[in-house]
This record gives C-alpha cells, structure tokens and sequence, in this order.
C-alpha cells in the first residue's frame, strides 16, 4: 500500500480524503445551485434507443453527441473528479505520472458503461452497476489489465467517496413522512431481517465471510445496491462480496417488480397494503414505483412513502455497521476493545456520510427549502454515479469468474438470500396487516389529489 | 468426497440459478413490469435516479398528529436496541 508518512492522516488517508473530496464536491454543487453563477453539472447520456419505436422518451444519440452542453459537461467532470482524486493520490504517496493516464483511461471505459446503460431496454431491468461489473469483467477475463492501468484501479477510494456525496441526498425529515405506520412497517421490520440473516449466515450456514453476510443482509432488508455499497464499504467487503450482494439483488429485484403485485393482486390484498409491502421489500426503488403503480395509484403512494423511510436507514446501518465490526469482528482476541483501537479501525468515511446527510436535512432544507436541495441532488445525484461506475468498473477490471464463484460458498449465500427474502416478505407481510388492515388501528387515507 | 447431501444441495442450487436467470430473462424479454410513460425501470436503483421522482412522490399526501420527535426517539430508540440484540446474537455459540 502506498503511504506518505509527511502527509497528515487528514490529507493522506483515504477514508479522510474521501470526506474532503465528497464535501469539496458537494460545496461545489451547492454555490453552483444557489448562487446559479455557474454550471458545475456532471455529463448523462440521456435514455437513447436502438430501433425503439415505443421508446418515446429517448433522445437520438447525434442530438446528444452533437450538443455542446455535452461536451461541456464531460469536459467539467473530467476535471472536477480527475483533480480531486488525482490529488487525493499525490497525497497518498502514489505517482501522478502514472495515475493521470490510467485514470483517464478508465474514465474512458466507464463512459462506455454509462453510455450502453443508457440505452432504452438496456436500463429498463438492469442498472448501471451490473454493466460496469460485466464490461470490466469481460475486459479482465479476455484482454487482460495492462500493468500501466491499474494505478487507477482503486475501487474503495471511489466508493467513499461517492458514498459521503450521497450522504446528501439522505433526508432525514421523510422519516415522518408516513407517521408511525412507516416508521413501524420499514424501520421495526428491517434490522430483524439483516439479525436472522446475520444468524442465519453466520450461525446455521456457518459462514465465514462475515462482510459478505452483512452486505448481503442490507441489501436484502433495506434497498438493495445503495444499501449493499454502503455497509460493505462500513463493514471491509471484498470487491467479490459486493459484486455477488449485487449480482443477486439485481435480478431477485426484476422477479419481485413482477411478479409481486400479481401475487398481491391475486390474494385481493387492498391497494395500501399492497402498496406497503412492496415498498418494504422490493429492493430498487425505481422497481417499487413500478410495481406499486401496476396495483393502482394508492398502492404507488403507499410503496414510496415506505421505501423513502427505508432509504435514510442506509446511513444509521452502515454507522452501526461499522461500529459493530470495529468492536467485535475485527479483532484477533476476546480482549475488550479500548476506544483508541476503536477508533483507529472505524471507516471514518461514514462520518462524512452521516454529517453530508445531517446537513442537508438539518441545515440547508430549513435553511433554502426543499426546492434548493433537490436542486443541489440532482447534480450531486450525477457526481455519486461517476464514482460508483469508476468503482464498479474497478471491481470488473480487477476480479475472475473464479473468485466469485469461490465466494459463493457452495450455493449458501443464495440460500441465505433467498431465506432471508421470503423471512423478509412475510414479516413485512404481518407488519403491513397489523398496521393497515384496519383490524387493530384505524387505516390511514393517502391524499392523492395533492 | 462429497458426500450426498452435499451433492443434493449443489444439484438443487444448479437448478435454481438456471430457472431465476431464465425468470429474469423471460421477464426482460417480453418487456414486463413497465409502465408507459415512466422513463425508468428496475435499474434506477436510487431515488434520486428516478427522472421526476418529485412528481412521483407526492408532497404531504400523508399528515400526521405525532409530532416529529416522537418518530425520532422511536427511530434511535429502536435501533439501539436492535444493536444490542445483534451485539447478543453474536455472542451465542
């Protein structure tokens, strides 16, 4: 590892610098939105189509190349991220020399990701995530990485990073948003989920990868990848772990937009329970939306207020994540450990996740109102993406297919997904008919004419 | 060597992947779980992801009488007890 000894922790620890960067960025972003003095708002490829007459919303690919704003924009994110991290590489001690290039080449390589997620069928089912995993797995597993690239391979780096600019987006006022009937169906029902996992997983599989487990847990339990990035980032996941609690998510997320509201449609439930119980398990939110909407306008509703409570839990597991293995799993004896040591083996990233989210939902909401804030995300929202992508494409340059069929144990960790999933259903399931079926508590009535 | 059980479960876990990843690609190719008008699917992990999430999701279509810091004691006071129950499970043999 690559270590300057001149440099202060501040400057010279990735975990610091992470929050450095992250905040640089979100300031940034912030005197760009409120001051509106300048642009600072990272390059999308806007949904393209390949021969898709129902694709009414894709914008033709030579608009977009052909558009300045584009290249503006490109241009823009290139230097933002290539100086920051750039400089967060000097300050580790690493070359410059070297990292310029590679880093150019893989911002390269994750603008193909971006630009093929963009495409109209392509992004319906799959997010980004998986295609930077393939297309970086494919390149490692066919070409091969060539040496002068991978100073740019640093996967952890990108991922704090991107995780503090998404602290901002955490809004911790939705947490009353669907009053005590959402706190008690997202927030009673998701850590006993990721318990049994962690039981399940650790206890009765007997599964030693204990960071897998947990990622795999949050992913299952809270939303799925954002919730996977940020609890393996809190908890030391391996590139594989993450790739794996992904992988699965991904593709359970499609069955269960699909086949969930059938399921409910078919049991009569009413459209608010319904609409609650896919917000509470379905795992993307982009998925929740369109299966509560596929039971009605109500059960569209119910599933976001639901899935929005479960969206600020990102920030409160992934801290108490990061405690709990800082405390008890990585340590080599029974001794109790001193705060010091604590200390040291906390990911301080989470820090600056935790205080990206306070402030934007303690100090800039009040303070510029909502309106200003959704501003600020939704450039910040591009920003979050580029370092996940360059993280994702990361993980595909630098993992083998044996690696990841090593860490499926056998076959438990999709047992343990799919235990926990079904756990996770009916739990959500009682919650749901405890809280609004009317049998106990009176059934709350959405406004949907607001 | 493996012994039968063992090979049972491979053999169950095999056949399970192969009939989730053709569910999956069953489901993509015949475009299902799509919404006209929605230009996102199941990839737009995040909210903010979702182009007019806003619109989506509607301001204060839901109000409630508990105050605000009554969800907020619930909220940290649930979620340290969870901890503690966690801290407990790891515990156990």
């Amino acid at each position: 590892m690559e270590k300057n000894k001149s440099v202060p922790e501040f400057w010279g620890k990735e975990d610091w610098q992470a929050i450095w960067i992250g905040f640089i960025i979100i300031l940034l972003a912030c005197v760009a939105v409120l001051t509106k003095a300048f642009d600072v708002s990272a390059v999308k490829f806007s949904t393209w189509a390949v021969g898709e007459a129902a694709a009414t919303k894709a914008v033709p690919l030579a608009q977009q190349l052909g558009a300045w704003a584009f290249w503006r924009k490109l241009i823009v994110t290139v230097l933002v991220l290539g100086v920051l991290f750039t400089l967060g590489v000097k300050l580790q001690g690493g070359s410059v020399k070297k990292y310029i290039p590679a880093f150019l080449v893989l911002f390269v390589i994750a603008l193909v990701v971006r630009f093929v997620s963009a495409e109209f069928t392509l992004n319906r089912y799959l997010e980004w995530a998986f295609w930077a995993l393939l297309i970086g797995l494919l390149i490692s597993n066919t070409v091969g990485v060539p040496d002068w690239l991978k100073p740019a391979i640093k996967t952890e780096f990108y991922i704090k990073t991107g995780l503090v600019i998404m602290g901002f987006s955490v809004l911790f006022s939705n947490i009353a948003k669907f009053g005590l009937y959402g706190l008690g169906i997202a927030w009673i029902v998701t850590p006993i989920v990721i318990l049994f996992m962690w039981w399940l997983g650790t206890k009765v599989f007997k599964i030693d990868n204990k960071p897998l487990v947990i990622t795999l847990a949050s992913a299952t339990s809270v939303c799925g990848t954002s919730a996977a990035i940020a609890t393996g980032a809190a908890s030391g996941a391996k590139k594989d772990d993450l790739s794996i609690a992904i992988s699965i998510s991904i593709i359970f997320t499609i069955l269960m937009m699909v086949f969930e509201p059938m399921i409910i449609k078919a049991a009569g439930m009413t459209q608010l329970m319904g609409g609650a119980l896919i917000g509470g398990t379905v795992d993307s939110t982009g998925a929740v939306v369109l299966a509560g909407n596929a039971l009605g306008p109500e059960a569209e509703q119910a599933a976001v207020l639901v899935k929005s409570i479960q969206n600020i839990l990102i920030g409160f597991i992934a801290f108490f994540v990061a405690v709990f293995f800082a405390t008890r799993v990585d340590r080599n004896s029974e001794k109790k450990v001193g705060a010091g040591e604590i200390w040291t083996r906390f990911p301080k990233f989470i820090l600056g996740f935790f205080a990206a989210s306070l402030i934007a939902s303690f100090i800039l909401q009040p303070l510029c109102g909502s309106g200003a804030v959704k501003d600020i995300n939704t450039v910040l929202d591009q920003y979050k993406n580029w370092a996940f992508v360059l993280a994702f494409t990361s993980i595909g340059l630098d993992t083998n297919f044996k690696e990841i069929a090593k860490q499926m144990q056998g076959g438990k960790v999709l047992w343990l997904y799919i235990i926990g999933q079904v756990f996770n259903i009916a739990l959500t399931l009682f919650a749901v008919w405890f809280l609004l079926s009317g049998v106990i508590f009176d059934i709350p009535v959405l406004d949907l004419y607001k | 060597m493996a012994s039968g059980k063992e090979k049972a479960f491979k053999v169950v876990t095999i056949v399970a992947v192969v009939a989730i990843l053709a569910c999956a690609l069953w489901i993509m190719a015949n475009k299902m779980g799509l919404v006209q008008g929605y230009d996102f699917g199941a990839g737009a992990y995040y909210y903010a992801d979702i182009p007019g999430y806003d619109e989506i999701a509607k301001e204060d279509v839901y109000k409630t009488s508990v105050p605000y810091w009554v969800h907020v004691v619930l909220f940290l006071g649930w979620g340290w007890l969870m901890y503690r129950l966690w801290i407990w499970i790891d515990k156990r043999k």
